[in-house]
Order: structure tokens, then sequence, then C-alpha cells
């Protein structure tokens, strides 16, 4: 019984997925949906397990350029940060130009990249950097700016330097609106990936979906749509763990709330 | 120009502080000497200034106008022998207690094990053994505000200053920390700067009541209090004390300050 009251979230997580999948199958079994419009999920994991070499090298691939696209929006993403909140100029230029261009549809420079850096994973990784970065830099951003004032003075009383009130008030203050801004950004870049797959090259989940639409192939289409379902699902569960290891105390308080 | 024994000089001060809706003068004309082992509080309406006046002690705001002294030095940052507490406890939630106090042994560069010995002692004294390894969110906030006095005391400055240390307390908790900072002073002979809404908290801790009108802040009036040391609670039952503290709502009254409590 304790065990189904700390796992009732998990629980009831799967119940509505199972649930969807029996209905799914059961209506296409009923109107003999056909494959092409509407596979049913079995039908779907038969493509997959007819052929799971194929689909791994292709996730691979695109998990690759998710991640190092995501860890060089981090790495990026914050040091602009940093330098933002420090300095008036770059607040005044970098930051007001990112505000702007963050309503813009960036997917819709996709192309650009590729006439740029040609067919490898190079444009792939930029276009997931350039769609991550940019929540993650906002939220950092704020988290630096909403380091509480008093703290700052009192750290200031106690004679610290400006980097030591960075790294020891005012980046662990961050850390709460970093993990907000790296859980978007993490599904952005994600979808950044499959974007540059889209746009070219002959690699990636997101060059299967379009392949599949060529030949009609909706099963196999399906297929990678799931992986990226799984995917997007456990890459944000990654950045969550890692924010509460992090943040025992933010984590800990928030849960004190909802109880 | 310095008198003697006199550790805090302040002389004609002014803060103004630039705002969207015009300048606020904050400050105006304060002069004010505080004595080596001095225990002085301010006492005044909300919005007269004192948070600004500790603040410019403590270097962390500039006087517009007059300076400042400690120890005959011109205040330019925050001093080295100085340890401030605020109104809220501010501990740092990701670090436990021990950590918390001994954070100014990193922003100073100061040999941590030397000085957690010191640490251990500090919070024993103030009611927090066992908890050393406890974080913030775990206490109660009368024991969050002790453990921040804590912090402002490890590296045994000269001059502590209290911007409402218990104002956020409940009455109990407040009369014990009273309790506890009057032996602290007691046995330490440290300055002290005391910012506080109570009259009877500043009689029962403080040599001198510097009284402080508003719009713009100034000092109104000095009080010098001769009650006998070492002081305890009951204290607050003489005669005398009665006097200070009915002399004090007097004054406020005729300042137009409403004063309850
Ligand atoms: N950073 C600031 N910028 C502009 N005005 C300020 C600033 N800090 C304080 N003031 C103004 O200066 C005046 C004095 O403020 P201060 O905080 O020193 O008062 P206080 O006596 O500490 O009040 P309280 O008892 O409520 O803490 C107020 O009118 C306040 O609005
Ligand atoms: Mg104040």
């Amino acid at each position: 019984m304790d065990w189904i009251r700390k796992n009732d979230k998990l629980i009831s997580v799967v119940a509505v997925l199972v649930v969807t999948v029996l209905v799914w199958e059961v209506l296409c079994w009923y109107f003999e949906a056909r494959d092409f419009i509407l596979p049913a999920p079995s039908r779907i994991i038969m493509e997959w397990a007819e052929a799971p070499g194929y689909f791994l090298k292709h996730a691979g691939y695109t998990l690759m350029t998710t991640l190092v696209g995501f860890a060089l929006a981090v790495v990026l993403g914050v040091a602009m940060a940093v330098g933002i909140v420090h300095s008036v100029f770059l607040d005044r230029t970098l930051y007001t130009l990112l505000v702007a261009l963050n309503s813009v549809p960036k997917v819709a420079l996709a192309p650009l990249f590729v006439i740029w850096m040609g067919t490898g994973s190079e444009p792939k990784i930029a276009i997931a950097l350039m769609i991550a970065i940019f929540s993650i830099v906002i939220d950092t951003v704020l988290g630096l700016r909403s380091a509480d004032s008093d703290m700052i003075n009192m750290a200031r009383a106690a004679r610290a330097s400006k980097l030591q009130i960075l790294m020891k008030i005012r980046f662990p203050m961050a850390l709460a609106s970093m993990f907000a801004g790296m859980k978007v950004g993490i599904s952005f870049a994600l979808i950044g990936a499959i974007v540059g797959e889209f746009v070219a090259g002959e690699t990636g989940l997101g060059h299967v979906i379009l392949l599949s639409q060529g030949m009609f192939d909706t099963p196999r289409a399906f297929v990678a749509i799931v992986i990226l379902g799984i995917m997007g699902t456990l890459l944000f569960y990654m950045v969550e763990v890692a924010e509460r290891i992090l943040l025992p105390w933010h984590v800990s308080q928030r849960s004190a709330h909802t109880h | 120009m310095s008198r003697e024994n006199s550790y805090v000089s302040i002389r004609d001060v002014g803060k103004v502080y630039p705002s969207p809706h015009g300048e606020v003068t904050a400050l105006e004309d304060i002069n004010l000497d505080i004595h080596n082992h001095e225990f002085v509080s301010l006492l005044g309406p909300s919005g007269c200034g004192k948070s600004t006046l500790l603040k410019c002690l403590a270097g962390l705001e500039k006087a517009t106008k007059g300076e400042i002294l400690i120890q005959d030095q011109p205040v330019v940052g925050p001093p080295d022998d100085m340890g401030v507490v605020f109104q809220r406890d501010i501990l740092l939630d990701w670090r436990n207690i021990l950590d918390n106090v001994l954070l100014i042994t990193e922003f100073r560069r100061l040999d941590r094990s030397k000085y957690e010995d010191k640490a251990r002692a500090l919070l024993g004294r103030f009611g927090l053994q066992g908890f050393e390894n406890r974080h913030p969110w775990e206490l109660s906030g009368g024991m969050r505000q002790r453990a921040s006095i804590c912090r402002a005391l490890l590296d045994d400055p000269e001059l502590l200053l209290m911007d409402e240390p218990f104002g956020a307390l409940d009455a109990m908790t407040r009369d014990d920390l009273n309790l506890e900072l009057a032996r602290l002073w007691q046995d330490t002979q440290k300055t002290v700067l005391f910012i506080t809404h109570s009259i009877p908290e500043a009689v029962f801790l403080s040599d001198r009541v510097v009284v402080m009108s508003r719009n713009p802040g100034r000092i109104d009036e000095v009080l010098q209090v001769d009650l006998p040391r070492p002081r305890h609670l009951s204290v607050r039952e003489s005669p005398e004390f009665g006097a200070y503290v009915s002399h004090l709502r007097q004054r406020f009254a005729q300042l137009g300050i409403v004063h309850g409590d």
C-alpha cells in the first residue's frame, strides 16, 4: 500500500498510457484502419521489432545531436547570462537582441545553417543550440537578478568579493530558475535536432520520418515518433533528476508545500 | 576632532536617495558618537532612516553628506572588524547551519579548521548544539536568527550592528534572545548599534537610546539609561525601567507617532 501511495503519480501516468494504447488498438481494429493512415499499436511494435538496430542507430544519432546542442546551449547560455548581469553594455545590446529574437520562429532559420555548415552533424547541433539557448539565457538572467538584496548585503558586509558573491550566493539562488530554463531548453534542443534532420542529411529519426513519408511507410514513421516521445520524456526527467540532486532544499520546500 | 573613547563617529551625515518620484531625504544632520564597549539603540518609527544609517556605517551605502569614522578611519567600504545581523535571518538554504556560520571564513579566506571549534562553541552558547548539520528550513524562526547571530560573531568583531534582529519573532522567543544578547554583551563588551521598534527592548539592552524622528530622518533625543548591569528580565518590573519607557512613549506621542507596544 505504501508503495502505491509513494508512486501514485507514476501509476496514474502508466494507467493513462495503457488505456490510451488499448483504445487506439481497439479503434483501429473496429474501423479496420489501413496501416498507412493509422497503424495500430501492435503493428508499430512489430515494425520496431523487425529492425531494432536500424532504429537504434538513428535514435543514437538524434540523441547525440540533442545532447551536444543542449550542453553547448547550457555552457554558452550561462556564460552569456553572467556577462549580461554584470555588464550594462551586454544587457543593452545582447540581452535586448535575445529577448527580441526569442519571439521569431527560429525554425525558419534552419535552412540557413545548412548553407553555412553543410549537411553533417554540425548544422543540426547548431540548430538545437540556437533553439535551446534562449530560455536558458533568459531564465538564468532572471535567476541571477532575483538574488535577494539583503543576502547580497550580508555577503558584502562580510567582505565577499564580486566573484564570491556570484559563486556562493547568486548562482545557488539562480539554480531553480536555471533549471526551469533547462527543462524548456532540453525539449527545444530535441526539436532543433529533428528540424535539422528534416532539412538535410541521411541520419537521425527526423530523417527516418521524412524517408517514411516518401514511401508512405506510416508504421515506420510512427516507430520514430514513439521513440522520440520516449526520448523527450527521458531527457526531461534527466534534467529533473539533476535538479533534485543539486537543489534538495528547493525540491524539499516545494514538496512541503504540495503536501 | 575625535573624542576620547569614541569608537564610531558620525559627523553631519545626510543621505539622499534618488528615486523616480524625486529625491528622498532619508537622513539629515546626523551626529552621533558611539563609545568603545557601548550598547546603543536606535529607536524610531518606520521609514525614519534607521536601516539607512546602519548601512552607511557598515559601508554598504555611501552617505551623501558628512563623514563616518570608525576608530578615526573614514568608512569607505565594509570594515574588517564588524559583524551585521539583519531583520531576516538570511541564512543560505543550501548549506547546513555549521556551514552557514562558517561562511565568512570562505569570504575572507580564513583557515576553516581553526574556526570550526569556535563555530560549534558559539552555536552551543546560543542553544543550537545538535543542529549543526541541519538545514535552515528545518529550524524555527528563533533558531534561525540565533544561527545568524553566531555567523556575525564568528570572527569576534569589535563592532556589532543589528537591524531589528528580533522584529519577526514572537514575544517569548524575543525575551529569550534579549536575555542572551544582554549576557553576550556582558561577557564580551562589544560595541553594539542595535535597531528596534520596541521601546522596552531598547531600554532593557542599551546604555543609550537614540530617538529618531521622520521626514527627514533626524536624531530627536539621546537618552542615557542608567539601569544597573548585569540586567535580568526582572529589571523590567522596576520603577526606573518604567520611567524610561514612559518617557520615551511620551516623546513619541509628542512627535505625533502613535507607538503601540
Ligand atoms: N534604496 C533606496 N532607494 C530609495 N529610497 C530608499 C532606499 N532605501 C530606503 N529608502 C527610503 O529612505 C527612507 C528611510 O528608509 P529606511 O529603510 O532607512 O527606514 P527604517 O527606519 O529602517 O524603516 P523600518 O523601520 O521600516 O525598517 C524611507 O523613506 C525609504 O523609502
Ligand atoms: Mg529598517
